[in-house]
This record gives C-alpha cells, sequence and structure tokens, in this order.
C-alpha cells in the first residue's frame, strides 16, 4: 500500500510526529511555516488519505479586564481594606484612603467588606468606624475563592484561564468576578490535527508514502529524486494563459510573400522616391497635362518643397514632343502646348508606376529582357471610408522583351495569383483603360461575399507614347500595378479598407499567420 | 469613371435583336465596361473614359452589335449640304474662341431617346469637356430656330429666359441665382461679356458653357435638332460634335452641314464647315497585331475582327492595312489602339496565358533586404510589428511631442483633412499614436515599425528625400530607460556593432534618462524614457521608454564590417 501525499503534507505529517501526535493549527503554522488557512485545507485532503484525525475542541476562556488586571496584581480592594484593618483594629472611612486604595476604589472596598461580612460599621462618639469581624479575621491568611481565581487568571502565562476542567468553587468565583466586570468569559473553538494509526505507521516507514510535486525542478532533476515523487497530473484540456510574443503585422507578411514571388520569377526590384515629379508620374507615362488624375482632387500635390528637376534635357525633349504631335512614335499626340513647368511640380507619388517609368529611362541595352517588380506605398487625396485610403501599398512589374505580348502578360499575372492562393475558375482577363497601356486589361476576382466580379489587378502594354521617348526606341513592355490592399481584405475577411491599417493590437496579436499559395 | 444608364428595351431596339440581362452581364465586361448593376428595365454600366461615344445607349448599342457580329463594318455617315450658317463675331475670341454646329433632321427620339441624349451630354461635359471648361454642348430644337445664328457676347446684364427659370433675367442673376450659373461661373470668371448663341430673330439659343434658353428647348417630340459645342479647343469640340452627331443618327436622324466663318484666322482657316463625318485613315500593320497580341492570325480574321468593332478595311497591301476610323473614335491615336480592339473583339477569355522562357536574374533591393532582417530581430525581442501612415499633422509630430514647430517639413498643398497635412519627418509620434488608440488592450506592449520617414533635402532631383528608420516603444508598469538600454546593447550585438549612449537632452523624454546612440562619432538614433507630459497627450497613463534608429546609416556600419 502507497499514499500519495504532496510536500507540503509530508511538513505537516513530520510535524505533528515531533509533537506528540497531536498539535493545533497556529502550532504547525510555526513549525511548517504555512499559513493557518494553508494547513486548514490540506488538513482536509490529509484526512481522506486516513493520515490525521481533525479533533475540534471548543473552550471557555477567562481574560481579565483592565481593573481586574490591577486587581489581580495589587488585591482586591477588600482584600487591601482588610489587611489595613487588620493592622489597625478599626478604621474610620477616610482613614481607609490609606490603604493603598484609590479614592475611587473607597466605596468599592466598603460595600464588598459588608457584603462579605469582613467588617461591620459601628458609631463611635458620632463618627462612623469599621471594625473587622471574626469572619474577617480568619481570612488573615486564608484566600477568598474570588481571589483564589483571580490570582489563577493573574499568574498565568497569558493572563487566562481555562475554566474547563476547574473546580465549582473557581468557576463560581469566575462568575462573580464577571458580575463585577474584572474578568470576561470567551467561548473559542480550535482544531487540532492528530495523527491516526495510519499516519504514525507511514512516518516509521510501514507504510510507503510517495511524495506528488506539481512542478519537475532542478533540484529534483539534479538529486534524482524525481524518481521517487510523483508529478502531480494536470487537467489539460483547461486553456492556459494567453501568449502574443512578437509577430509581423499580417499585411506584411503578405508583401513579403509578393515580393518573393516575383523574385522566384526573376524579376528585379525597383526603389525610388515618394515624393515625385509630376514629370516622372504623369508626363513620362503620357498623361495629359489636363488629365482629371492630375487634379487637386486626386493627387497631393505639395505645398513645400514645390518643385522638383527633370531629367536629361534629351529625354524632356522627346516627351514634350510625345504629348505635343507623337514625335516619332507613330501617334498623333495630344495636340496640346506641353508645359515643363508643370512637369516639375511635386506631389506624392499616385502610383508606382512612376518607378517602371524611371527604370526604362536608364535601362541599357544590353540588359534587355529585363524584368523588375516594386513594392511600394503610394498617395491619393481621397476621403477616408470603408473603400479608399489616401496611402496605401501598390505592386508594380515590367518586363521588358523584344518578344513580349498579350499572353504573356497574362501568363505572368495569373502565376503571381495562383501563388497568392487565387483558383484559377475565381479569375477572369477582361479589357480595361490605362492611359499609359494599349492594350489593357483587369484581372478580376469572383468575389463571393459580394456576388460580383472585383477588380485585382490593372494591366497593359506600355504606349509606344511611352516607352520611345524614355528608351530610345519601342520595345513591348508588360505593365502592371496590382492593388495590394484588397488582397489583404480577401484573405482576411475584412470588409471595411480602414482596418488594414488600424493597429489594433488585439487584431495585430491573434490576426492568423499568412500561409500562402 | 462614367457609369451609363441603360434602358434595356431601347438598348435591343437599337442594337436590332432581343438580348437578355445574363447575356449583357456575361458579354458587355468584355467589350471594355465594368457592368455595375441591373433591374428588369435598365441595367447600368461603367464606360472607360475612352470610350466617349459609349456613354450613349445609341452608342454602346452600336458597338454591341458589331461585337456580338450582329451589324458589322463602318458606318459611312452622310453630311448633306445646307446653307445653315453660323457667324462668329470677334468679342468671344478671348472668352471661348471656337464653335461648332450641326443640324439633326428626322430624328424618332421619343422619351428614352431624350434621356440618352441628355446622359450623353452630361457624361462628355464631365469628362472630355473638363467640367465645361474644353467643350460644352449645346442641343436645341431646330423648328424654334431661325438660321443663320450669331455666336457673340452680351454684357452681364443682358436678359433671356434661361431653361427650368419661369422668367427672363440678367445673365448677372443667371450666374448668381440659377443653380447652373452657379455651379459654373467659375469659367467665366473675370470676363466683363458673356458668350451667347442667337439665332437671326434675336432668339437666345444657349449662353455657353453655362445654360441653354427655355426658349429653344427639345421635347421628346422634338424630330429637328441644333447642336453646337463651344470650347477652348478645336480638335476637342470637333470630335465632340461627332460623338453627338453621330448618336442622333442612330435614331433615324439625317445630318445636315452647317458652314461657320469666324472673323479672325483659326488653324483651320476662317471658315469651315461642319461635321465632317468622314472616316480617318490609320495604317495598321498585321505584324504589329500579331506580335503584340500573341495571337497567330492573318489578314482576313483581323479584317473581320476589326469590322466587329466597327472599323473599315479599305486596303490591305502586304503587312500594311488602311483601317478607316469612323468620325465618333476620337481615341484612336496610334495603330497600338487598333491593336487593343482586335483582341477585344477575338475575345480576352479565349487569349491563352503563357509564361515565356526568357531568363533573368531576381532580387531583392539590399535595404528592404536589412529592413527585413532588422523586423525579423525585434520579433524575436518579442515586438509586435505596426504599420502606420507616412501623413500625418504637426500637432502630432510636435505639439503632443513637446517640440518647437519646425517648418522644415514636406507638407501638403491640397490635404482634405487636418489629420493629414504633412509627412512625418521621424517615426515615434505614429508608434505613441497606435498606442494611444489601444489603452483598452492587455499590457505589457511592445511594438515597433520599421519604416520610412520624409524630410526636404534640396540636393535630391524631387527636392526630399525618404528615409529607412526603426522606433520601437515599451509600455507597461515597469516600462523604464533599462528595458529599452538592454534593447538597444542586444541588437546592436545582433549587428555585429558596438555603439555607445551618450548622455543627452530631448523634450519628448524625460531629463537624465535620454541618451543618443553613437557609433565612430556618428549618431544612429536615440533612446529614453518618454516624457509624462507626452504620456498625458497622447492618452497613456503607463511609463514608456522608446527607440529610434536610423537604419540607412547601421546598415552602412554592417556593411563595412563585412567587407572589412
Amino acid at each position: 500500500m502507497a499514499i500519495v501525499v504532496l510536500e507540503n503534507e509530508l511538513k505537516i505529517l513530520n510535524s505533528l510526529e515531533r509533537l506528540d501526535g497531536e498539535k493545533t493549527l497556529e502550532q504547525l503554522s510555526a513549525l511548517t511555516g504555512l499559513t493557518k488557512d494553508q494547513i486548514a485545507s490540506l488538513a482536509l485532503t490529509m484526512r481522506g488519505k486516513g493520515l490525521v484525525e481533525i479533533i475540534e475542541t471548543k473552550s471557555l476562556r477567562a481574560f481579565l479586564t483592565a481593573e481586574g488586571e490591577r486587581h489581580g496584581n495589587l488585591g482586591l480592594p477588600e482584600r487591601r481594606a482588610l489587611n489595613w484593618l487588620l493592622s489597625h483594629e478599626k478604621g474610620s472611612f477616610e482613614e481607609l484612603a490609606d490603604a493603598s486604595l484609590e479614592a475611587w476604589e473607597v466605596p468599592i472596598a466598603i460595600a464588598w467588606l459588608r457584603k462579605k461580612g469582613w467588617a461591620e460599621v459601628s458609631t463611635i462618639a458620632g463618627k462612623k468606624f469599621l471594625i473587622p469581624t471574626e469572619l474577617g479575621k480568619g481570612y488573615k491568611e486564608k484566600r477568598s475563592l474570588e481571589e483564589e481565581a483571580l490570582a489563577l487568571i493573574a499568574s498565568s502565562r497569558d493572563r487566562s484561564l481555562e475554566l474547563k476542567g476547574q473546580p465549582d468553587g473557581i468557576l463560581e468565583a469566575c462568575q462573580a468576578l464577571k458580575a463585577r466586570g474584572l474578568i470576561k468569559l470567551q467561548e473559542l473553538s480550535e482544531e487540532r490535527l492528530r495523527l491516526t494509526e495510519l499516519g504514525r505507521r507511514a512516518l516509521k516507514g510501514e507504510v510507503r508514502l510517495i511524495l506528488e510535486v506539481s512542478r519537475l525542478s532542478r533540484e529534483l532533476i539534479l538529486s534524482g529524486n524525481w524518481r521517487n515523487v510523483r508529478l502531480k497530473h494536470y487537467d489539460v484540456s483547461i486553456p492556459s494563459y494567453q501568449v502574443f510574443g512578437g509577430r509581423k503585422h499580417f499585411a506584411r507578411q503578405i508583401l513579403e510573400h509578393i515580393r518573393r514571388i516575383w523574385v522566384e520569377m526573376g524579376f528585379k526590384e525597383m526603389k525610388g522616391p515618394l515624393i515625385e515629379t509630376c514629370f516622372w508620374n504623369f508626363d513620362a507615362l503620357f498623361v495629359p497635362q489636363d488629365h482629371p488624375a492630375r487634379d487637386l482632387q486626386d493627387t497631393f500635390h505639395l505645398r513645400n518643397p514645390v518643385a522638383g528637376d527633370l531629367p536629361k534635357a534629351e529625354i524632356v525633349e522627346r516627351v514634350r514632343r510625345t504629348h505635343e504631335d507623337g514625335w516619332t512614335t507613330g501617334s498623333r499626340g495630344w495636340s496640346y502646348k506641353w508645359d515643363s513647368e508643370t512637369a516639375r511640380e511635386l506631389i506624392l507619388r499616385t502610383h508606382t508606376t512612376s518607378l517602371s517609368a524611371r527604370t526604362i529611362a536608364v535601362l541599357k541595352e544590353s540588359e534587355i529582357p529585363a524584368k523588375f517588380f516594386s513594392v511600394g506605398k503610394v498617395f491619393r487625396n481621397e476621403k477616408l471610408d470603408w473603400s479608399h485610403l489616401c496611402e496605401f501599398y501598390q505592386t508594380d512589374g515590367i518586363v521588358v522583351d523584344e518578344n513580349a505580348n498579350l499572353s504573356h502578360l497574362m501568363g505572368y499575372l495569373r502565376r503571381y495569383l495562383l501563388r497568392l492562393g487565387f483558383r484559377e475558375e475565381q479569375l477572369r482577363f477582361r479589357p480595361a483603360y490605362f492611359p499609359y497601356t494599349e492594350p489593357s486589361l483587369e484581372v478580376e476576382f469572383y468575389h463571393p461575399f459580394y456576388g460580383r466580379w472585383v477588380e485585382l489587378i490593372g494591366a497593359g502594354i506600355f504606349r509606344p507614347e511611352v516607352v520611345k521617348p524614355l528608351l530610345g526606341r519601342d520595345i513591348p513592355v508588360l505593365a502592371w500595378g496590382p492593388t495590394f490592399d484588397r488582397i489583404v481584405m480577401i484573405n482576411y475577411g475584412i470588409k471595411d479598407i480602414r482596418e488594414v491599417y488600424s493597429n489594433d493590437l488585439e487584431q495585430l496579436r491573434k490576426a492568423k499567420a499568412w500561409i500562402g499559395g | 469613371m462614367p457609369v451609363v444608364s441603360i434602358n434595356l428595351k431601347d438598348f435591343c431596339n437599337l442594337v436590332g435583336k432581343d438580348l437578355s440581362i445574363d447575356f449583357l452581364r456575361d458579354r458587355l465586361p468584355f467589350l471594355g465596361t465594368a457592368w455595375e448593376r441591373a433591374s428588369e428595365e435598365e441595367f447600368e454600366v461603367e464606360v472607360f473614359p475612352n470610350r466617349p461615344d459609349m456613354f450613349s445607349t445609341e452608342g454602346l448599342a452600336r458597338a454591341f452589335a458589331g461585337f456580338i457580329n450582329h451589324r458589322k463594318g463602318i458606318i459611312h455617315f452622310v453630311v448633306e449640304p445646307s446653307d445653315y450658317k453660323t457667324f462668329v463675331d470677334g468679342s468671344v475670341r478671348d472668352v471661348r474662341p471656337y464653335i461648332v454646329v450641326s443640324v439633326v433632321e428626322g430624328v424618332r427620339l421619343t422619351e428614352e431617346g431624350l434621356k440618352s441624349i441628355m446622359q450623353l451630354q452630361e457624361k462628355l461635359h464631365i469628362s472630355f469637356g473638363r467640367n465645361r471648361r474644353k467643350a460644352s454642348i449645346g442641343i436645341y430644337d431646330a423648328d424654334k430656330v431661325r438660321f443663320p445664328l450669331s455666336y457673340t457676347t452680351r454684357d452681364q446684364g443682358f436678359e433671356f429666359q434661361p431653361l427650368d427659370f419661369p422668367e427672363r433675367i440678367s445673365i448677372a442673376e443667371i450666374l448668381r441665382r440659377h443653380p447652373k450659373g452657379r455651379e459654373y461661373a467659375f469659367i467665366l470668371q473675370g470676363f466683363d461679356r458673356y458668350p451667347i448663341l442667337m439665332d437671326s430673330l434675336g432668339t437666345v439659343l444657349s449662353m455657353p458653357p453655362i445654360i441653354n434658353s427655355e426658349d429653344t428647348r427639345v421635347t421628346p417630340s422634338s424630330r429637328n435638332l441644333v447642336i453646337d459645342v463651344t470650347g477652348l479647343d478645336y480638335r476637342t469640340i470637333n470630335a465632340v460634335l461627332n460623338i453627338v452627331t453621330c448618336s442622333l443618327v442612330e435614331r433615324g436622324g439625317k445630318v445636315r452641314a452647317v458652314s461657320i466663318y469666324y472673323p479672325y484666322a483659326t488653324e483651320f482657316g476662317k471658315s469651315l464647315v461642319t461635321p465632317d463625318l468622314s472616316p480617318r485613315r490609320q495604317i495598321l500593320k498585321i505584324s504589329s497585331v500579331r506580335k503584340l497580341t500573341g495571337l497567330k492570325i492573318g489578314a482576313d480574321e483581323i479584317r473581320s475582327l476589326l469590322e466587329a468593332m466597327r472599323f473599315g478595311v479599305e486596303k490591305v497591301d502586304g503587312d500594311t492595312m488602311t483601317v478607316l476610323v469612323p468620325p465618333y473614335r476620337a481615341d484612336i491615336m496610334h495603330e497600338v489602339d487598333l491593336v487593343e480592339d482586335v483582341a477585344i473583339a477575338y475575345g480576352y477569355d479565349r487569349i491563352l496565358p503563357e509564361i515565356p522562357p526568357i531568363s533573368t536574374i531576381g532580387g531583392e533591393d539590399p535595404m528592404e533586404v536589412f529592413s527585413s532582417k532588422i523586423r525579423e530581430l525585434m520579433i524575436g525581442f518579442g515586438y509586435q510589428e505596426v504599420m502606420t501612415y507616412i501623413l500625418t499633422n504637426p500637432t502630432t509630430l510636435f505639439k503632443k511631442m513637446r517640440l518647437p514647430e519646425t517648418k522644415d517639413l514636406v507638407e501638403l498643398r491640397n490635404p482634405k483633412t487636418s489629420e493629414y497635412t504633412v509627412c512625418r519627418n521621424w517615426l515615434l509620434p505614429s508608434l505613441l499614436e497606435v498606442l494611444s488608440r489601444n489603452t483598452h488592450r492587455t499590457y505589457p506592449q511592445r511594438i515597433f515599425e520599421v519604416d520610412d520617414v520624409i524630410e526636404p533635402y534640396p540636393k535630391a532631383e524631387t527636392k526630399a528625400r525618404s528615409l529607412r528608420k526603426l522606433a520601437l516603444v515599451t509600455i507597461h508598469n515597469e516600462a523604464d530607460f533599462a528595458e529599452v538600454r538592454a534593447l538597444c546593447d542586444a541588437l546592436f550585438h545582433a549587428l555585429g556593432l558596438r555603439a555607445e549612449v551618450l548622455p543627452s537632452d530631448h523634450p519628448s523624454f524625460l531629463e537624465g534618462r535620454y541618451g543618443m546612440i553613437s557609433l565612430k562619432g556618428m549618431i544612429l538614433g536615440f533612446l529614453g524614457e518618454v516624457h509624462p507630459e507626452v504620456l498625458e497627450a497622447f492618452g497613456l497613463e503607463h511609463p514608456a521608454a522608446a527607440m529610434e534608429l536610423d537604419l540607412e546609416r547601421i546598415r552602412e556600419f554592417c556593411m563595412e564590417i563585412r567587407s572589412s
């Protein structure tokens, strides 16, 4: 037979053995360092295991009041008066004040001397005297029961007396002392633990005790004692505390995945300024200078700084000619007077397509075929609502290749979207319009929630009016500018675009990890 | 982009075929529109701005009839000569110099037709006409007009009865009281004479580009119409006139020419006859079609596809095709525009996506790679990444941070809200703002961001530069300087750098608990315990400590070590 005990239970058992097998909770607390509450609750489980009994004892104790304390030290007032009278034979009321009594004690002393019959009052020559009686003389060497009881209490270690088991006389005397307000009686109940036979045998080693511990500690491992103990079983079905840890923003996880997709496909990253001249954001992309997209309504223009530098004159001149009459691109142009000051105006870039234009302008013939991607912030002068932000991410791509065509464009985009986890049957390509691409297309996704096709990517082949002025010759350049936030929203079931960048820590801490396609 | 609403029955009549909503919902997007919604009688599609000819039921039906191979080929528009004349007065030259006019007779307009033409007019005004500034259209009942017309100016006291108004009022009052007058007065601001189009009896047709007169109002039963377009650019107004006139032809109208006489020389001479509805010629190379689309198609198929898009092919000579472009297709600027139409007619849904076998080497930008490393380290330290906006405001950047305001910032000229007026020049305020919105979330909170700040930089081409930064904040009851100092050391250790912290002062941080991080005499950032007044300003109730680092410079040091 073996009994599983906790370490604290073992402590209690050992303490009980040292103390004759029975102790109060206070005593055990002092010995074990556990609180009374801890011991009380452990006592219940130990009783359940048959190791201890819990004995509840009720007691009646007498405690001295402040007045009782004084009399306990000095003797009752009537005793002090009697002793004085016995040594002076008689005494007047006034003279009694000398009998080590406070003024307020004199009437008490007189009253009790007479009540107990220790002295009588006689009138001699018109003056009242107290004279000890025979009874009183008999108490010269003997203490009354009240005095006996008071002395017992006053001499006890904690100035209190357990009344249970005292002789009847003492008990009666205590009632009298209580009536005189010299003591208080208090009923107490006290729990004691007592070793059972099983408990004693366990301590002698006749019954095996197995220690149960909740934590596996370094000590247990080092001592090898983990072999002799039982590790407490947990209720593993109960949830534990919350863990947050450090996490990437869920949108970042998708951004990084997107970068990986492009790099896998052999695309090199383009970087460029967030503050952009209209030249690179619009003019180089053949967007006419009176195009509505350039309005203050749609584009953030700057108060400081206001205007930037234009690239080398050759490129500026070609762009100007192309806008005005098509230059040598084969185009009719927009037929208006192109203004270089308008092109110098600084804005927050409205798309990362500006980077594509910059990239083409510095591309060397030896680098063709070339593939580039970009991931970056863009800005639109929108009023924020559930579907509009004024600052968001875009990812652009270009392929500069002599043989590039519409079917390749669709091929790259299809692969990109499949890698993002979209399924073939959810996607379609349809014609679209952008000022800088021709042919143009949009890739749409059938959104099951809205029950309609939504745009994912705008794309096309750059117009010769874009490519030739920048590169010096015409060559097909596949180009695309997919929305990013819509992909985040679709994947995370977000219906309001503002939630993507609301930085709610609860949402960020609990967002599911991006697994990808 | 313009969304046009189309009456289904009217549309089917014009196409000449019964069509179901389901069929249209499937096929119209492949013509290059975005399906918006449909009811039993009507549907709405978004038409791209390069196809203003499809802003009307007539134009969309004309294109769709070709697209489904029901009616193919170019329409040859006949403009019958007439002795209708319009005289231009020299005084319009400075205000609104150009006018073109056409007359369409025998139109079967009906209620639906009138609605469609009004919609076309409105959409053209907004997009092509740049909100009426560049071009504005007037359509009048020809039976109420006596030619010749005169395009002239009047002063602000001149009176006529504007459309939808009960009485004659002066031009000044129109600009002040009439809804259209108030809306478009800005176009004529600064002039003391205003354009007026009137007939030979002095009946006012309109006051371009503001309002027509009630006297020449068009009704559903009007049969004969006068159309004028005025504006600043001859090509634009001519294109607009052609689009409107050709739409009316779809309703059975016969076009009559109008001669226009200018007292001053224009780039097209002093007199001209409008509208010019003859087709333009655009050369298309068969090889260009095949090259750009990737489709292996020949001349015959290309001709057929062009005709489905309502073009004509005049002749084919080897690789060269001469394509006739109808007068309403103002968007055809280059042969690539025809290539796209060939692809559209072929069907984008029939083109097979394909990835060509070309070899290129991919790679990420080094600063992005470094940023990614830093993010990994921060996550290892238990920090949560946040992503905030570059746009912010001076209150957040300075006032709340106990800093004096500086003008050395990138500032927007046209912000829509006071919340976003400048670009941030440091990251920490953005992070404190995030914390201020998360006071109800579990603490401790430890957040970081790696992103750009922008500062003016006159030496740069765009007079500003972006700098990549790392900022982090820890906020909880026990947050203190020691915590970020420990993190700072751990971070630099991980990067193989040994930076020191120099005691310093900063208004945003507690005195004696702030330092600048320095390496080889270069300041790389700072760290400290956030000032309680800053915490109060952001509504934060716990102590916080923060750090911000310049990742551009730190990366340079890391590269130096690597190469040494």
